[in-house]
């Protein structure tokens, strides 16, 4: 057997922040990349020139940001970022740079670690145009997003009509948001655009099944929002707590969740669905990564694969949009590359010399992003999907 | 009928003394030879059987008829005047005029027949008990006399050569003595000490004997003869004397007594070697014999039936002489080692020898069990043979010690042993042979003990515990060492099944007694080394064969790439070659192809090739980049990980000397120094990190080295940390000086430039001045060529760029420096030592004698004390040649000088002390030295006398073998520096000779002794 390929090192480095970064974002079209540090920084990049676009300090230094989000579902030209000061702020990008005052302010008076979570909407296969991607640059603001969501021959009906939602919603629709809310234990849906909280979600309020005690769970610490094609417009939420459990909700009942289950010892960090939203990947603090499949049909959400890891602590996930590799930003300073079908290790990145706290993938699959308390973010280069 | 037989003896005594008178005097009027030899005759016929014709003819007519007709007396008769010649007063008178007149005057006229029968046969046919009392005082004759001295000591020697080399003189004495007692003329009290005064006469001859003398009156020679005389003779009496005789022990032999009397004399004056070399192979002879004779081990029976073997009792009991006993016992273990004998005929020997004398007299079992166990220091083979003889006191079995029933007199020895070897000033004074030997006696007696003979004596147990602790302390590895082999045989007594080993290297089941001192000796045993030679020869066939193989392991493994190639290269024939193996490649190919199939199975993911991963967490772990982290890191003593890490980095980030160094020097110094290693460290791995620690105090010191000695000074002694930490504190800081001493740096040049321009400079006037920026080159002229006659010389020289020029090369050199700055204007300054050496040394020296609460350097922590004096010595040589070696002398001088220093009990300490002492004789400078005595620095002058004076002391007295050694290169170095000072001196002395100024007064009071020389400054 011939000797395997060492590891690849990042196409490059993004350095400027002055502070452990604590998430990244690649813009849903645009070669941009937002990065958030603790000392609530919010950086814009141009990850063709790898240079800061813009930078400013949206949340106070003392609290600093957990989450950058971005998402054609809340706007081309907006951004989401979540501080640690109890606010979640919405910011508006057309000008290329970050405005003084952000285009909107919610309060939500959480001060926990969870990373708000934007409602995520499935696409089926989610391959990248001919062209490449940096020539989306040019037309900027001509480019619809039909274009880029536009899919191959394979495209099923239903997908269709989710573009079409989509580009509805991203105008008016509602602009739903999934944060751990005010009680940590709960999960609270906001509408960016009244800035009204929808719903809250608590596990405190049911009777659900006698074997998990409610008061055990514990803070909620990973949220992810999506909204399945079959739900008709109502947002489906994983939530992970602090105990290793997870509780799938159905917003429109908020009293119970549709299921639960538990497939970690210790707290879930972070959860990620794939772009088919029918399954996803956890991360944990324990050593344990989880490979699950959701069916919205049965409600239940079934471990595929368990992947054992050597040293604990997974703080962030990502599966790239076509749902072939996942990667995961481990406390031991490496990011993890897994073949989603499979659940078997592909590399072990390392690069970082702290803690990893986030990976992102590009929405055209060329780039990953990991974010790192060592104030650095790497991008890289693997698998490249073919064209 | 007696009184007849007196009184006819008394008459034939006073015929025999006028018939002497007689003779005297014709002796004393004889005008011719001839005269002379008539009447010696004349006495001569009297007493022995002469046959007159034999000298006749040399004589002239007239006296050969007074020869021939000289009435010749019966035998009875002749009996009759001899005896009353030689014992009564006759002899002597004689003698004297025989030996010293007749020698001088007459004896060279002798004719040879006549010298032969009418001179020496007064001596040789004589009694020789007598003759020798007369004999030997004249070998060294008082020259009152106007005598020939040289002819009279020439022909004693003659003499005696004569009656003991030739006429077996010492057996006619035995035999005479063995007579006399006999014939009850007198009783054994009597004899006795006209008995040991023959032996001493005769022993003493080869003294007395002229250098010149003949070597058969060599010492070794004489003895040796002596020595196969009597035990031939007593042998063969011992042979034909009845066997009731033989057992009859009350009977004590004169013969015997002499035999012992002139041995002991032997061996008093120092040549039992030689005795014993005639001894030793004949009582081992017999005592194979004895055990060749039987074919059951040999039994004390055996032996005491055996004549021989009593012979050799008694000739021990005879020698009366302890020291002469102790002597020889002494020289036979030796020789016995020297002659490779067993166990069992080494034990033998010692039985035959002294088996009942070890008995009847307590002063040899002392020796024994107490001298040659405590004392005396023998090779191990031999002390196992003491060991068996005089404490197990039976056979041995198999050439091992055996343990008798009674173990009263083992337990006694042990006790004894112990007691003296677990005292502390036994392990300070006694030299380490000697400690060697005591610790294998007792490891030997402790080997064969059993934990309930151990148990008896409380005593015992404790003073091996004490001992054992009081060694594991000492500085040398070989006493520790013994500690470790004592605490091992002592664990297996107490208990079989767990042995206690102290030290990693005895391991191995047998302990090595000898502890390495005794080199092997070699010996030439060529049939060994054919069989070695023949054992490589089987050995190298099944070791090709295993190359070989090996060799074809590769091959096979090799096969799935290069299978054709191999099968070509398939040399064997007979190999085996199994299919199996050669598919093998192939085989595997199809496995990475069906895992190939299967990753292409889902077309979407071939391209998700993983990639290595392998996964190291040398990463992982927490880096340090702040000397702050370092110290808190190093604090956290719970956090081993960590506390290593700290330690990994400690070293490279002091010797980086970032600017927060200084803020941290102390903290780190005091932290560094109270990290406990061995707590951290994995098993097996305390050395590295124990380095890692030392490395980053060494880098501290020498980055840092005012601060950090600041601190380490006062950890020195300060009550908080251990001896280990003191001895390493003092280890780092005598590396550091080294390091500092040997450091390079480079600085720029020191540009000496002139202050006071002189117009004559020292160059030719028609050349343009020197003066000039400086780095500027000599002047050259200019060489035109063309015409002959040029009227203008020009010339021309290199100057140094301006400031601000850029000179542009053709090679790009990214340095700003031209390179002639370089070369010109740096330089290499070695040695940073100098400066620091007041701050390394003085606050060392500060508080050695003083004993705190857990600082006692002169007493319990000398191995600290040996090191600060070994650190002090260091840094002298560190700083040698430079003024502050001088400086820093004197005080250093002082330290060594207080006598619990120079005298310490410890060898460690005086080593040290040593090595200061020469290290202060190379640091100084001679001219410094000189100065000092021609100034009367008295504390310098008097510090180098001290030193050659404690040097000459140490040499004369010390136990310790390397402390004579150093202490004799010390006295060389001192010899060495004298010198060079006299010389500085006289070379100051010619100049202040040549100034016209008068050498100060005072330089007579400093001296320095040269060595072989009477001068003295």
């Amino acid at each position: 057997m011939s000797k395997r390929r060492p590891p690849p090192d990042p196409v490059a480095v993004l350095r400027g922040h002055r502070a452990p970064i604590m998430d990244v974002c690649f813009h849903s079209s645009k070669p941009i990349l937002f990065t958030g540090s603790t000392d609530g920084e919010l950086r814009i990049w141009d990850t063709l020139q790898h240079r800061t676009m813009s930078s400013s300090w949206v949340h106070s230094a003392a609290h600093g940001i957990i989450t950058v989000a971005n998402s054609p579902v809340i706007g081309i030209d907006k951004v989401i970022s979540q501080g640690r000061d109890g606010t979640v702020k919405l910011w508006d990008i057309k000008e290329g740079g970050l405005p003084r005052v952000p285009a909107l302010t919610i309060k939500t008076n959480s001060y926990h670690f969870c990373k708000l979570s934007l409602v995520k909407k499935p696409y089926t296969n989610l391959r990248q145009d001919k062209a490449p991607f940096h020539e989306h640059e040019e037309d900027l603001e001509t480019v619809d997003a039909n274009i880029l969501y536009d899919r191959e021959g394979n495209h099923k009906e239903d997908s269709v009509e989710c573009s079409g939602t989509f580009e509805e919603d991203s105008i008016d629709g509602p602009k739903f948001v999934a944060i751990a809310g005010e009680q940590s234990s709960e999960v609270e849906i906001w509408d960016l655009n009244t800035a009204e909280r929808i719903s809250r979600l608590s596990h405190s309020c049911f009777g659900g099944s006698p074997s998990i005690s409610t008061d055990k769970r514990g803070m909620c610490m990973a949220v992810q929002g999506y909204l399945p094609t079959e739900s008709q417009g109502f947002v489906y939420v994983l939530a992970g707590y602090e105990d290793g459990s997870m509780l799938w909700w159905d917003m429109r009942n908020p009293g119970v969740p549709l299921t639960s289950v538990k497939f970690h010892t210790e707290p879930v960090l972070s959860l990620c669905i794939d772009g088919l939203c029918k399954g996803g990947i956890s991360g944990a603090a324990d050593d344990k990564i989880g490979l699950f499949s959701l069916d919205l049909s049965t409600a239940s959400c079934v471990i595929k694969k368990e992947i054992i890891l050597e040293r604990p602590g997974i703080s962030g996930t990502s599966i790239r949009a076509d749902g072939k590799i996942a990667a995961t930003a481990g406390w031991d300073h490496r990011v993890r590359i897994y073949n989603y079908r499979k659940g078997n290790a592909l590399a072990i990145l390392k690069y970082h010399h702290a803690t990893c706290n986030a990976v992102s993938y590009s929405s055209d699959c060329k780039l990953m992003a990991s974010a790192s308390e060592d104030t650095t973010v790497a991008l890289w280069e693997l698998y490249p999907p073919q064209s | 009928m007696e009184e007849e037989a007196k009184r006819r003896r008394r008459e034939v005594g006073s015929r025999v003394l006028d018939k002497v008178g007689e003779v005297i005097s014709a002796i004393k009027t004889a005008k011719h030879v001839d005269q002379v030899i008539c009447s010696l005759h004349s006495l001569a016929v009297l007493l022995f059987p002469l046959d007159p014709s034999l000298i006749s003819g040399s004589l002239d007519e007239g006296y050969r008829e007074q020869v021939l007709n000289a009435n010749i007396p019966s035998a009875e008769e002749r009996e009759e005047w001899w005896q009353a010649f030689y014992r009564g007063a006759a002899f002597p008178t004689l003698a004297r005029v025989l030996l010293f007149d007749v020698a001088s005057n007459w004896l060279p006229c002798f004719p040879y027949s006549a010298k032969e029968r009418v001179y020496d046969a007064f001596f040789v046919s004589g009694l020789s008990t007598e003759v020798v009392q007369i004999l030997v005082p004249c070998l060294q004759p008082n020259g009152n006399d106007n005598l020939d001295v040289n002819a009279v000591q020439s022909n004693s020697e003659r003499l005696l050569l004569l009656c003991f080399l030739e006429n077996d003189g010492v057996v006619q004495m035995a035999r005479e003595f063995g007579s006399a007692h006999q014939s009850s003329d007198f009783t054994s009290a009597q004899l006795k000490p006209v008995l040991s005064r023959v032996a001493q006469i005769v022993a003493s001859i080869p003294d007395k004997a002229r250098p010149k003398a003949s070597t058969s009156l060599s010492s070794h020679f004489f003895f040796k003869h002596i020595t196969l005389q009597l035990l031939d003779e007593v042998q063969e009496r011992v042979k034909n004397l009845p066997k009731e005789a033989i057992f009859n022990e009350s009977g004590s032999d004169v013969t015997m007594l002499f035999v012992g009397e002139t041995f002991s004399r032997i061996c008093r004056r120092g040549f039992s070697d030689v005795l014993l070399g005639e001894v030793i192979p004949q009582v081992l002879g017999d005592v194979q014999w004895c055990l060749s004779s039987c074919s059951d081990p040999a039994t004390e029976e055996v032996f005491e039936a055996n004549p021989r073997s009593q012979f050799w009792l008694r000739m021990m009991e005879a020698i009366n002489d302890s020291y002469a006993v102790e002597r020889m016992s002494e020289q036979l273990l030796h020789q016995l080692a020297i002659e490779q004998a067993t166990n069992i005929e080494a034990y033998w020997t010692l039985w035959i020898l002294f088996n009942r004398v070890i008995k009847n007299q307590p002063s040899v079992r002392s020796m024994f069990v107490y001298k040659f166990l405590l004392w005396k220091v023998f090779p191990i083979c031999c002390l196992r043979w003491i060991i068996q003889f005089a404490v197990l006191e039976c056979p041995p079995v198999a050439n091992s010690l055996t343990k008798g029933c009674d173990a009263h007199v083992l337990l006694d020895t042990v006790q004894r042993l112990v007691a003296a070897w677990s005292k502390r000033e036994f392990v300070q004074s006694a030299p380490v042979e000697q400690q060697a030997y005591v610790t294998a006696a007792i490891g030997l007696c402790m080997e064969l003990m059993s934990k309930e003979e151990l148990d008896k004596s409380k005593d015992v147990m404790h003073s091996i515990l004490q001992g054992v602790s009081c060694r594991l302390e000492s500085p040398t590895h070989l006493i520790r060492k013994m500690a470790s082999n004592i605490a091992l045989v002592f664990s297996k007594v107490i208990d079989p099944k767990n042995p206690l080993y102290l030290d990693d290297s005895c391991i191995d089941e047998t302990i090595d007694w000898e502890f390495g001192l005794t080199k092997p000796e070699k010996r030439a045993l060529p049939s060994s080394n054919e069989n070695d030679e023949a054992k490589t020869l089987t050995i190298s066939e099944p070791e090709k064969d295993l190359n070989y193989s090996r060799n074809n392991g590769i091959g096979r493994n090799n096969k799935g790439e290069n299978k054709k190639a191999s099968q070509f290269k398939l040399v064997d024939p007979d190999e085996i070659i199994d299919p199996a193996t050669l598919n093998y490649g192939s085989a595997s190919d199809r496995d990475e192809d069906d895992e190939a199939c299967e990753n292409s199975d889902s077309s979407s993911d071939s391209s998700l090739q993983p990639y290595d991963l392998t996964d190291d967490d040398t990463d992982l772990q927490k880096k340090f980049t702040q000397l702050v982290d370092v110290v808190g890191a190093l604090r956290k003593s719970d956090d081993a990980d960590g506390v290593e890490r700290a330690l990994d980095v400690a070293e490279k980030l002091v010797r980086a000397s970032p600017d927060e160094l200084t803020y941290v020097v102390g903290d780190l110094a005091r932290t560094l120094v109270q990290v406990r290693c061995s707590d951290l460290a994995v098993e097996g791995e305390e050395e590295s990190v124990e380095e890692k620690r030392q490395r980053a105090l060494i880098a501290l010191l020498v980055t840092c080295p005012f601060q950090s000695l600041d601190t380490l000074n006062k950890l020195l002694y300060s009550p908080n940390v251990d001896v280990s930490q003191r001895i390493m504190i003092l280890d780092i800081m005598t590396e550091a000086a080294q390091e500092l001493a040997n450091a390079k740096s480079m600085k720029p040049k020191h540009q000496s430039t002139v202050l006071i321009s002189t117009i004559s400079e020292n160059q030719p006037w028609f050349l343009p001045s020197s003066s000039g920026p400086p780095g500027a080159g000599a002047w050259k002229e200019v060489s035109e060529t063309g015409t002959l006659l040029n009227y203008s010389n020009r010339y021309e020289r290199e100057l140094p760029p301006k400031p601000g020029q850029i000179r542009k090369g053709k090679t790009r050199r990214w340095s700003l420096r031209t390179p002639n700055m370089q070369e010109n204007q740096l330089e290499w300054t070695q040695n940073k030592f100098p400066i620091y050496a007041a701050a390394f040394m003085l606050p060392a020296m500060q508080g050695f004698d003083k004993k705190r609460h857990g600082v006692d350097l002169l007493g319990r922590d000398f191995i600290v004390l040996g090191k600060l004096i070994y650190m002090l010595g260091t840094c002298m040589r560190c700083a040698s040649m430079h003024p502050e070696a001088s400086a820093l002398a004197p005080p250093l001088l002082d330290m060594l000088r207080s006598r619990e220093i120079c005298h310490h009990k410890e060898v460690y300490v005086r080593k040290a002390v040593l090595f200061a002492a020469s290290s202060i004789l190379v640091s100084l400078h001679p001219s410094y030295v000189a100065s000092a005595i021609t100034e009367g620095n008295l504390e310098v002058s008097k510090g180098l006398e001290w030193i050659r004076l404690w040097a000459l002391d140490i040499v004369e007295s010390d136990v310790d073998k390397e402390c004579y050694m150093m202490a004799m290169s010390c006295l060389q170095l001192h010899a060495e520096m004298a010198l060079q000072a006299s010389r500085a001196i006289e070379t100051a002395e010619t100049t202040f000779k040549a100034k016209n100024v008068g050498l100060p007064s005072i330089l007579s009071k400093g001296t320095i002794r040269i060595p072989f020389s009477n001068v003295e400054y």
